[in-house]
């Protein structure tokens, strides 16, 4: 009896040894599979999980009845700005439509979105990424922006049939090109665990102040341009590094943007992308720009 | 006699699977996704290992190996590795569960600290050789402190909650052997 059960422990440990190796040379398919997993254990969990976030989310809240004055103070401190903002939007947004008027701008039909909640966490504190109640099932692809209203959160990866991971720009894997203005520098915005991702690649350092805008610079044809990531800070090291405009704390509802332009990567083998699925030829002939532009949209 | 033996055992299963699907429920919750926060202790682990070291029989490694894996699945995890090494130290503890009976609570939390050290470092250097990204060693020292303090906690609420104690002496089995 007992070398049998040594001999049958072995082999489950051999067998999950042997999957580890397969996600080590097949992450694709593995990260298919474990989308898959998830897809089918969280969203039937999502009865318990959403009102327990709320319950949760509304004790926090009581909690924060104590310091409901200085709450008040700093609010209206807040709106006294937001007020002069609101004056100087409104005069920009008359004189923008003026000139898009001029110009008979037309804006991208593609940049459309799809709402979804956040369902669950990674339950871990080395990755960084929330699962989305949107899937497949939606149209959702691998690649899409997900910003929460105002500044962006992550990029879709790993689809289900009715879930969807967001890598959050926490994560440590995550990389993405970002202009810095108002000086244009181009940077990567690299993950690193922290709540502020690190700046890294600045052309040059020195033109960069703390407070600058960082918007996503659209490169690599990842990201849509031009999408608010957040502001430039210097952190207690020392280095220059971005406070995120999305509010990370509450992240309820995240828009995802769709985007058919993304080169898509279907399998291993192609995973270095044609460069003509991404930026079609210059000036190609009227039937051969309506093919290509359908075939981006696959 | 053993009719209630065997389905105290599967009562323990069953407690096994219902807390640690409870522990994944409450670290999936979208809380607060600020990065930078410390990593909890491992519940799952903890409760596995002290119950083998007094009931060998309420942790069936299958079981076992199950859960796991499915964290290993829903917490984005290299799949199958930390539910490989984990099944290792529950066997490696499993083998000491007859001689760890007559020892002394000390040397017994003192024998989890040093098994699942040795795992969390396995993990790493077996990443290490793969080429995995791995996250700063602080956080595992933090995981490995954060469950080597709970182990008295979940021995004394297993105790006292579970009722799943070391078999007195003169305890016997299912089929009246002692144990």
């Amino acid at each position: 009896m007992r070398p049998i059960r040594t001999i049958l422990v072995g082999i489950l440990v051999v067998a999950l040894l042997v999957f580890f190796l397969l996600w080590r040379i097949d992450s694709p398919r593995a990260e298919r599979m474990r989308a898959a997993l998830v897809d089918r254990v969280v969203p039937s969990f999502s009865w318990a999980l959403v009102p327990v976030t709320k319950l949760a989310d509304m004790a926090g809240s009581f909690q924060s009845y104590a310091k409901i004055y200085e709450q008040n103070q700093k609010l209206r401190r807040d709106l006294r700005q937001m007020k002069a903002w609101k004056e100087a939007a409104l005069q920009l947004e008359q004189e923008n439509a003026k000139l898009l008027d001029l110009n008979r701008v037309r804006l991208d039909p593609k940049l459309t979105y799809i709402t979804g909640v956040v369902l669950a966490d990674s339950g871990s504190p080395f990755r960084q990424s929330v699962l989305l109640n949107v899937g497949a099932r939606d149209g959702i692809l691998e690649g899409w922006a997900a910003t929460d209203g105002l500044g962006l959160v992550g990029r879709i990866s790993g689809v289900g049939q009715n879930s969807s991971r967001v890598i959050l720009l926490t994560d440590s894997n995550s990389r993405v090109p970002v202009t810095i203005q108002p000086s244009g520098q181009r940077a990567i915005l690299s993950g690193d665990n922290s709540a502020k991702p690190l700046l890294e690649f600045i052309e040059s350092p020195d033109l960069v102040r703390a407070g600058d805008r960082l918007v996503s610079s659209g490169d690599g044809g990842v990201f849509p341009p031009g999408l608010l990531v957040g502001q430039v800070v210097i952190g207690p090291d020392g280095r220059q590094r971005a406070r995120l405009a999305a509010d990370y704390e509450r992240l309820e509802f995240l828009r995802v943007l769709r985007n058919h332009t993304i080169g898509r990567v279907t399998d291993t083998g192609s995973l270095l992308i044609a460069p003509h699925a991404s930026q079609p030829s210059p000036a190609p002939a009227p039937e051969t720009a309506a093919a290509a532009n359908e075939g981006g949209g696959e | 006699m053993i009719k209630t033996a065997s389905r105290r055992r599967l009562i323990a299963w069953l407690i096994l699977t219902g807390v640690s699907l409870v522990v994944y429920f409450v670290r999936l919750l979208p809380l607060d996704l600020s990065a930078g926060r410390w990593p909890g202790p491992d519940w799952v682990v903890v409760l596995g290992f002290s119950w083998v070291l007094r009931r060998p029989e309420y942790v069936p490694v299958g079981l076992f190996a199950a859960l796991i894996f499915l964290g290993d699945m829903l917490f984005m995890r290299p799949p199958g590795l930390w539910a490989a090494i984990t099944v290792m130290g529950l066997e490696f503890l499993r083998r000491r569960a007859q001689f760890s009976r007559e020892l002394p609570f000390l040397i017994e939390w003192g024998m989890f600290a040093g098994v699942y050290g040795s795992m969390v470092l396995t993990n790493r250097l077996i990443q290490g050789v793969f080429l995995v990204d791995q996250p700063g060693i602080g956080l595992d020292a933090l995981l490995w402190l954060g469950s080597v303090a709970i182990y008295p906690l979940v021995v004394l609420a297993s105790a006292y909650v579970f009722g799943v104690r070391k078999a007195a002496p003169g305890a016997v089995d299912d089929l009246g052997h002692p144990i």
